[in-house]
């Protein structure tokens, strides 16, 4: 089938992608009819807004090292998938359960590190991913015999991606946007006031474990598409670019999914835009997160000339 | 393997990786020592992500002016320069995020490392097309590859190791100064931003040189591990040095061993399936295990061995108890041991194996199968308890001004921790008193 994008503009990709996405939600494109570009921007957008919501309170919690650890991690989780199947391409399911135990491990034994053996929190985070992450890798060589499964988690491969994973895209968004309206209250007591959460008989520790889990969800559905280390970029920046203007949480929360939304759309536009127009194939997520980056760094840029202007 | 565990030193082949990784790790858990007094381990992972662009950047320049398919020792300078201009700028980032956008340690080091990582990708989308054979080359610097590493990777690696040994030898005072106390350190007029320039210039350095041999998740594991189990072994800053090294060579030694070794029975028993064990994660793996025996099994903070001494502790306490109760009962009596057991509200097993201790250790004798008695000398350490108790309830009410009902709590306590020295004080200060408060009489001490 004739990919309709091929050959237009940065305007006209997004002109027409809203066009025959409407023509999608009335029913009239089926969904075998999508285009490679309009999962991309479904995909990618699922992704970037599940991940600047939870993001948001990684960041608060000062937890984004940690997902950070987990994003490593994750491997030790994606090899047992791994080996019920030949590709990447294996079921959600297992995957996200594996990948949760992982998780949870990875944070099990950085805090017990931290309060058992009285080390140092920075330490037993670094300690903890490597050691884990390098058992992974040894794993992944020794019982996959495909060194190429590490590259490309870390990388991830937007063109490779296929309808089916609008499904797993769109239910890892629907379930995070449902835990942040279960949870939103206790979250955001835990991280801004701990001591009087825990007074009003919040659990910390299960909650913590929740967001945890769900971070370690949304890295899995976005390895696939931006890989494991650039999904981090997904995770802060739109939190931090919102923190920016924001000082309440709920607008912030708002404006960081607003966020992750256009970039991912422009990020898929642009990347159409260099490929139709310069001929120059360049990997869109790399393009995204550094729309992203840079969008972050000019705010903070145009902040402080501003301060500087008003002093 | 013909020539042994030496060959790993003489053969040509096999010494480039084996030396190679020794000095590496060397020199990395001797920076990772600066880091971690930082509280800063992270740090390292960071920069090995961000030196990525700069990688990729290497690449595109080494391709523009030398091509596709230029030498390897010009490729490695291009590559390293690029890493390393491209590490400092992560660095210059973060700063700026910490210090001026008032962004969180944690998240600036998330973004920036993932950020970069990004723009590096993006880089590399466009490259790996034109300039493919050097694209390889970029790979091979983020997972490592150690076993093509060759004598000239001993020269560099023997040079970093050199040169940061003698950096942090000859500024060991300063560094010393800086990481205990910035504060005090930067009113003694020392430039303590320098410093930290240095240290981080340091990590950057380490991380550029070494990431072609072992990968980023070595360079960022073996800046801390070591570290990490040195800082449990001592408190001193040039001993946890020592440490550091040691465990980090020990690793790369031991891994890179084991990895070979391993690699060649994989290979006689599976022939055809051609496994191999990679080098870099097995010396980050055992690195850890070091530093997990370290944070468990140190003499002084692991963490086994403060339950152990708590639980010697413990035992040794309620030992004194059942002295200072068989006294109780009378010095020349003979308590049976059902008594015993309703005096103490713990299991009759553990009691009945103190009191063979105790018999052991000659404190007390075991008259009939369920009787026991104070021997002579368990009437003395049964007194002296007793006395260490009385001082402390006399000099909590008389110094300390603790109503008297409540001093026995505390004596409690203390008779099993005051010492030899601290009695003899106690008693001068109270003049060798005869009564407690609760006016029951105080033994005489030893002399």
């Amino acid at each position: 089938m004739e990919n309709p994008y091929s050959g237009l503009s940065f305007f006209s990709v997004i002109g027409l992608f809203f066009m025959r996405f409407f023509e999608f939600l009335s029913g009239k494109l089926p969904l075998a009819g999508l285009a490679t570009d309009e999962v991309q921007v479904i995909v990618l957008s699922a992704i970037g807004i599940s991940s600047a919501l939870i993001g948001a309170f990684l960041v608060f919690k000062k937890m984004a090292m940690l997902a950070n650890s987990i994003s490593h991690t994750i491997l030790l989780g994606i090899i047992p998938a791994f080996l019920f199947s030949t590709t990447l391409e294996m079921n959600l399911p297992v995957l996200l359960i594996a990948s949760g135990i992982a998780a949870l491990l990875t944070a099990f034994f950085t805090e017990a590190l931290h309060e058992w053996t009285r080390l140092q929190e920075d330490a037993s985070t670094g300690i903890v991913f490597t050691s884990l992450f390098a058992l992974g890798i040894l794993m992944a060589t020794l019982l996959t015999r495909n060194s190429h499964i590490g590259a490309e988690a870390v990388m991830g491969n937007v063109d490779a991606l296929h309808p089916d994973d609008l499904k797993g895209a769109l239910l890892i968004l629907g379930v995070n946007v449902t835990a942040i309206f279960l949870f939103y209250r206790p979250w955001k007591l835990i991280a801004f006031d701990p001591a009087y959460a825990r007074l009003l008989g919040v659990s910390v520790g299960a909650m913590n474990m929740i967001l945890l889990l769900l971070a370690s969800m949304t890295l899995v559905g976005a390895f696939r598409a931006v890989g494991v280390l650039m999904v981090l970029t997904f995770i802060t920046a739109p939190a931090m670019i919102a923190r920016i203007y924001c000082n309440s949480l709920k607008p912030l929360l708002f404006l960081a999914a607003g966020g992750a939304f256009l970039s991912a759309v422009s990020g898929v536009a642009l990347a159409r835009h260099l490929l139709s127009v310069y001929d120059l194939p360049v990997s869109t997520g790399g393009l995204i997160v550094t729309l992203l980056g840079s969008t972050y760094l000019v705010c903070i840029g145009v902040k402080a000339c501003q301060k500087r202007l008003q002093s | 393997m013909d020539g042994g565990f030496l060959s790993y030193f003489s053969d040509p082949v096999l010494r480039a990786p084996m030396i190679g990784s020794i000095l590496l790790s060397f020199s990395s858990s001797l920076v990772g020592v600066l880091l971690f007094l930082r509280k800063e381990s992270l740090m390292g992972e960071a920069l090995s992500h961000a030196a990525y662009p700069g990688l990729i950047l290497g690449v595109a320049l080494c391709g523009v002016y030398l091509g596709d398919e230029a030498d390897l020792p010009y490729v490695n300078a291009f590559l390293m320069t690029g890493a390393f201009v491209s590490a400092m700028l992560g660095l210059k980032l973060i700063r700026y995020l910490q210090d001026f956008a008032k962004v969180k340690q944690d998240a600036a080091l998330c973004f920036t490392l993932s950020f970069f990582f990004g723009v590096g990708i993006l880089f590399a989308s466009r490259l790996q097309f034109s300039y493919s054979t050097l694209y390889k080359q970029v790979q091979v610097y983020l997972y490592g590859q150690s076993a093509t590493m060759t004598d000239f990777h001993i020269v560099l690696f023997g040079l970093l190791a050199i040169g940061s040994c003698l950096v942090i030898y000859l500024l060991r005072k300063e560094f010393e100064l800086f990481l205990f106390d910035p504060l005090f350190a930067s009113s003694m007029g020392l430039k303590t931003a320098l410093m930290e320039t240095l240290i981080l210039f340091l990590v950057g350095v380490s991380i550029v040189t070494g990431m072609r041999a072992v990968g980023v998740l070595m360079m960022a594991a073996m800046l801390i591990a070591p570290a990490a189990a040195a800082r449990q072994c001592t408190v001193s800053f040039s001993k946890m040095c020592f440490f550091s090294a040691f465990f980090g060579v020990l690793s790369a030694l031991l891994g890179t061993y084991f990895s070979n070794e391993i690699s060649i029975l994989l290979k006689t028993l599976y022939p055809e399936a051609r496994l191999t064990l990679p080098t870099g994660p097995l010396i980050v793996i055992i690195a850890a295990c070091f530093c997990l025996a370290a944070l468990l099994f140190a003499p002084k903070r692991g963490a086994v061995m403060r339950l152990v001494r708590l639980f010697l502790f413990r035992r040794a306490c309620l030992k004194e108890n059942i002295l200072k109760a068989l006294w109780r009962q009378g010095e020349d009596r003979e308590v049976a041991i059902d008594e015993i057991f309703g005096l103490f509200n713990v299991p009759p097993h553990t009691l009945k194996r103190q009191l063979n201790g105790l018999c052991r250790e000659g404190f007390v004798i075991k008259i009939h199968p369920q009787g026991y008695k104070l021997t002579v000398d368990g009437v003395q350490k049964a007194r002296k308890i007793v006395r260490l108790h009385r001082l402390w309830e006399l000099y909590l009410a008389d110094y300390v001004g603790v109503g008297k009902e409540k001093v026995h709590a505390s004596a409690e306590e203390m008779e099993h921790i005051i010492t030899p020295e601290l009695e003899k004080e106690l008693d001068a200060l109270l003049k060798s008193p005869r009564y407690d408060p609760h006016s029951q009489p105080i033994p005489e001490g030893d002399s």
